[in-house]
């Protein structure tokens, strides 16, 4: 397999709730000048381009193609590729693969949400659409009151479930689902493209945010941003050309399952807690990049969390630390930038949600830590492996990428 | 900066048709009127599925047998809901528990009544509380009740 | 790509309503598949899903169908466009040596909705396009076909005998949802405009459709089939969105994926080494205006083409010998049908639609607006 390694990336300058000032298009080739300026490359250095976003929130059908111009795309192979929370990183996968076949030597991938133009309630419900029309034939009271299949606990329903359950099997309280938010805050005032920032965030001012739906409170949830990413991915080849500094790609893996979320038409058997496809799809990536203990083989971690308590969980689902550990090494201290397993350092989606970009910004914070260019979040240790972490779907998606500062050996 | 001039526009979801598989939900609603609870079971490996999908996930063939279900199981997972759909604040707490019935391998959501938030714990035994006046729909199944 | 990628069965079906759920048709056609091939779902080693949300009509619309494709636990992706894009990912997939086989799922439920314009609707420029209300998939084809008759001086006429031949073709595939039985010239000029050049048998039907197609290394397909048809090259290319910056009588994306593929394969003259040629032409006039972009007619020669019979089954260069998208267009599957009406030609199983000599082929398939986007495979034996 040829190697692959991300030699460029671009943010739009700010990520926030609303960027009137700009359209779709404009928004998005932002992201991609940055990405152009950062590396000295112009479009005519790039072979082919991946793109992705969830459309449905805002309305705009296959936006690549409204887009082409402002993407640079002209003349160009485009795919697009979607799989929800996760195409940020899906899309990721598919430019590696463009480039691990032999396809492109230089591929850009290009993500963006605006999610101001849109609603995500709107978005995200449209999931389940049918399945809710039919249980509503059927006599669900979509109010959550009476019967079985009763739609509990609104809009943050579905990822409660998981918490609590996870807070059941591993141990933690809600109170470390407080401080893991709190930690990102004050890790996000660290990171100019990151969108709640709060330098003085702490357990307690988390603690006096409502609740939603036990565990889930206000306080955990991400907020919805404005914002486009851009990754540069070349050949090995390529890269000594056209790069100083590589952050090499190990490995990806991807699992799904059937959806958590007690669907009632289509019967949920797989425990969003246990998430077996995070357990699989990260022993996969270990196994293709030749980690045989990841506790001691990887460096740092960013986990996608749209809730704060997923860190926790995942970081556990993954292998970085046994089930029932991860909120100990939190209360050593050990997950702060300055700690031994230092993750999201860059704030996590649970600061900062362009959905299309977040899990593709796993993976260029993970590669910013490897290049050593974090600038003020960059964390104590050295960094030598990365592992960059995305979920979507109904939690029934998982992707996983490593990344190391030298190239796979043959 | 200037701002840019808003457009409204909407995505006409009453233009598209959802066909949805119905099977597993019309054999448990009809079931349900004789407080029975009836899914369907993998000939392969022996997954319960209900309602279900029409195969087995793990298998991927097709399933046609029914089997029984109990209307006995135990809490998978649970939330307590303080706010609707769309975040307004709820008049009392609304606990929503997850069941994996005995006998059935998939899980079903409903809501758990005579137990106080705090007491709700994964792992507690449920029951069903049926209708008295049952139709055949998902309220025949009025709510969970500790076992 | 000399024979690294093979294609070794597929599973389609198309109608105008299938009456079925997506989950029913994906477990169906993926099912039966495997039968055919004697495997089970462990033997795929990897999954790309093809579907879109608009038409789907919900958010995420690979959520419910990762279990109805064999994907549970199984690493699987989503490529939201034509299907021969979703081809080209698995081939990657391949090709990069992670993965032995993989599973092309692609299907969409159009045939029955109000319209399937509609998505293509939602794709419009939403602050302009959109609240002026007069683009549409069918103006815009519409526009295209006047500038494409104008160029030439072409009569309208063309149009009726380029559907004659997709519709009669089609009308003896057992696999197109559209058939017309003793279709005739007449009954095509007397079919409704719906936008002037088009009338409506000009244009693709509402279709129901999916298709699955197994994709597998060298060594793997020569242990799963008799007959692996390879996968030789693979182009695509993208055109500018607005319609004014673009030269509608021709197609930049065509001309440009067909030279990438064909240089791939190592084809230096279409119009000989090329055996027929299935393209994804949604309306009657881009089956000449696209064959001539990728080199398989000569400009300007169309109307002497179709009148001659030089592109249908028994001609030069037979185009869309199975009737092509006038017959069905499932969105997603479209061009991974032309994939796979390529496949049962280059097999020899095409029926009462064989053509003679079929030894190398190519496949086109199309995205936005009048082929904003293009994609073209070729495949040989
Ligand atoms: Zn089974």
């Amino acid at each position: 397999m040829r190697n692959v390694g991300i030699i460029g990336i671009g943010y739009t300058p700010v990520f926030v709730s609303k960027r009137k000032e700009v359209n779709i298009p404009e928004m998005i080739s932002e992201a991609v000048d940055a990405g152009f300026q950062n590396t000295g490359l112009t479009p005519a250095d790039i072979d082919a381009m991946v793109f992705g976003n969830m459309h449905t929130f805002e309305g705009v059908n296959l936006p690549h193609l409204w887009a082409a111009e402002h993407i640079r795309s002209l003349g160009k192979p485009v795919m697009r590729i979607a799989t929800g929370g996760t195409t940020g990183m899906a899309a990721f996968h598919a430019g590696y693969y463009h480039v691990a076949s032999g396809m492109a030597d230089v591929v850009m991938v290009v993500t963006y949400e605006k999610h101001s133009e849109g609603d995500a309630q709107v978005g995200l419900m449209g999931i389940i659409t049918p399945e809710v029309m039919t249980m509503l034939a059927a006599g669900i009271d979509v109010t959550g009151g009476s019967g079985m299949g009763a739609i509990g606990g609104g809009s943050a329903g579905g990822i409660s479930f998981q918490a609590s359950s996870y807070l059941y099997h591993s141990g933690a309280g809600i109170e470390h689902i407080d401080e893991q938010a709190a930690l990102e805050r004050r890790n996000a005032a660290k990171n100019p493209y990151a969108h709640l920032k709060d330098p003085e965030a702490t357990a307690e001012k988390i603690a006096q945010t409502p609740l939603v739906s036990w565990p889930i409170r206000f306080g955990h949830i991400c907020p919805t941003t404005d914002g486009a990413t851009v990754c540069i991915l070349a050949s090995e080849e390529k890269a000594a050309k056209l790069a100083d500094k590589v952050a090499w790609v190990l490995s990806v893996a991807n699992c799904a399952s059937d959806a958590t979320t007690a669907n009632l038409i289509e019967s949920q058997i797989t425990d969003p807690a246990e998430h077996l496809p995070a357990i699989i799809a990260s022993k996969q990536a270990y196994e293709r990049a030749g980690i045989v203990d990841p506790k001691k083989e990887i460096d740092y971690v960013e986990i996608y969390n749209g809730f704060a308590h997923q860190t926790l969980m995942y970081l556990e689902k993954i292998g970085m630390c046994e089930v029932g550990e991860a909120h100990k090494l939190q209360e050593a201290g050990e997950l702060e930038m300055n700690g031994r397993c230092p993750v999201n350092a860059s704030g996590g989606v649970v600061s900062t949600n362009s959905i299309g970009t977040s899990a593709l910004n796993r993976v260029t914070e993970a590669a910013l830590q490897v290049l050593g260019q974090a600038g003020e979040h960059q964390v104590e240790k050295d960094v030598h492996t990365a592992l960059a972490h995305g979920w979507g779907g109904l939690m029934q998606y998982v992707t996983i990428t490593i990344l190391g500062d030298k190239p796979k050996k043959a | 900066m200037e701002e840019t001039k808003i457009v409204n526009g909407a995505w006409e979801l009453s233009t598209f048709h959802f066909p949805i598989e119905g099977r597993g939900l019309k054999t448990m609603l009809k079931n349900m009127k004789d407080k029975k609870l009836v899914g369907f079971k993998c000939p392969q490996c022996g997954m319960v599925y209900m309602p279900g999908p029409f195969y087995c996930r793990k298998c991927f063939i097709r399933i046609d047998d029914e089997a029984e279900v109990s209307d006995h199981g135990e809490i998978m997972t649970f939330t307590i809901g303080y706010a609707d759909v769309r975040g307004n604040p709820l008049d009392e707490p609304r606990i929503a528990p997850v069941v994996k019935l005995d006998g059935c391998d998939s899980w079903i959501m409903g809501v758990l009544e005579g137990v106080k938030p705090e007491d709700v714990h994964v792992g507690m035994r449920v029951k069903v509380k049926w209708a008295e006046e049952r139709t055949g729909s998902l309220q025949d199944m009025q709510y969970f009740l500790p076992e | 790509m000399d024979n690294k990628v093979a294609i070794v069965g597929f599973n389609m079906a198309s109608a105008l309503d299938l009456e079925t759920t997506r989950e029913r048709l994906s477990f169906d056609l993926t099912r039966g598949l495997f039968d055919d091939l004697g495997i089970e779902r462990d033997d795929v080693g990897t999954f790309i899903i093809c579907t879109n949300d608009f038409l789907d009509g919900r958010t995420i619309s690979n959520v419910f169908l990762d279990p109805s494709v064999g994907a549970y636990m199984k690493d699987e992706s989503k490529v939201e466009m034509d299907g021969l894009n979703a081809l080209t990912y698995a081939c990657m997939r391949i090709l990069s040596g992670q993965y032995e086989t993989a599973l092309v799922a692609t299907l969409a439920l159009t045939g029955t909705q109000v319209s399937p314009y509609l998505h293509i609707g939602y794709t419009l420029d939403a602050s302009y396009d959109r609240p002026i209300k007069l683009l549409n998939e069918l103006s815009a084809a519409a526009l295209e076909a006047r500038s494409y008759l104008a160029k030439y001086g072409y009569s309208e006429e063309l149009l009726d005998d380029i559907a004659l031949q997709d519709l009669a073709n089609a009308a003896r595939n057992p696999n197109q949802a559209r058939r017309l039985e003793g279709v005739s010239k007449d009954q095509i000029a007397g079919s409704a405009y719906l936008y002037e050049p088009l009338r409506e048998l000009h244009c693709y039907p509402a279709t129901d459709g999916g298709c699955m197609m197994l994709l597998a290394s060298e060594k793997r397909a020569k242990e799963l089939c008799d007959k692996p048809v390879w996968i030789k090259g693979i182009g695509r290319s993208t055109d500018n969105y607005y319609l004014g910056d673009r030269d509608l009588s021709g197609s930049i994306s065509a001309s440009q994926a067909a030279e990438r593929a064909m240089g791939m394969a190592g084809i230096k003259d279409p119009r000989k080494e090329l055996d027929f040629a299935e393209i994804s032409s949604l309306f009657a006039h881009q089956e000449p205006l696209l064959a001539e972009a990728m080199g398989l007619l000569e400009p300007g020669k169309a109307a002497e083409a179709y009148k001659s019979g030089d592109t249908a089954i028994d001609g030069k260069l037979p185009i869309n010998p199975s009737g092509g998208p006038l017959g069905g267009h499932p969105i997603c599957s479209s061009g991974l049908m032309r994939a796979a009406e390529a496949v049962l030609q280059l097999r020899g199983e095409a029926g009462k639609n064989q053509v003679e000599k079929a030894d190398v082929a190519l496949a086109h398939g199309q995205d936005g607006v009048c082929a904003q986007q293009s994609v073209v495979v070729v495949l040989g034996t």
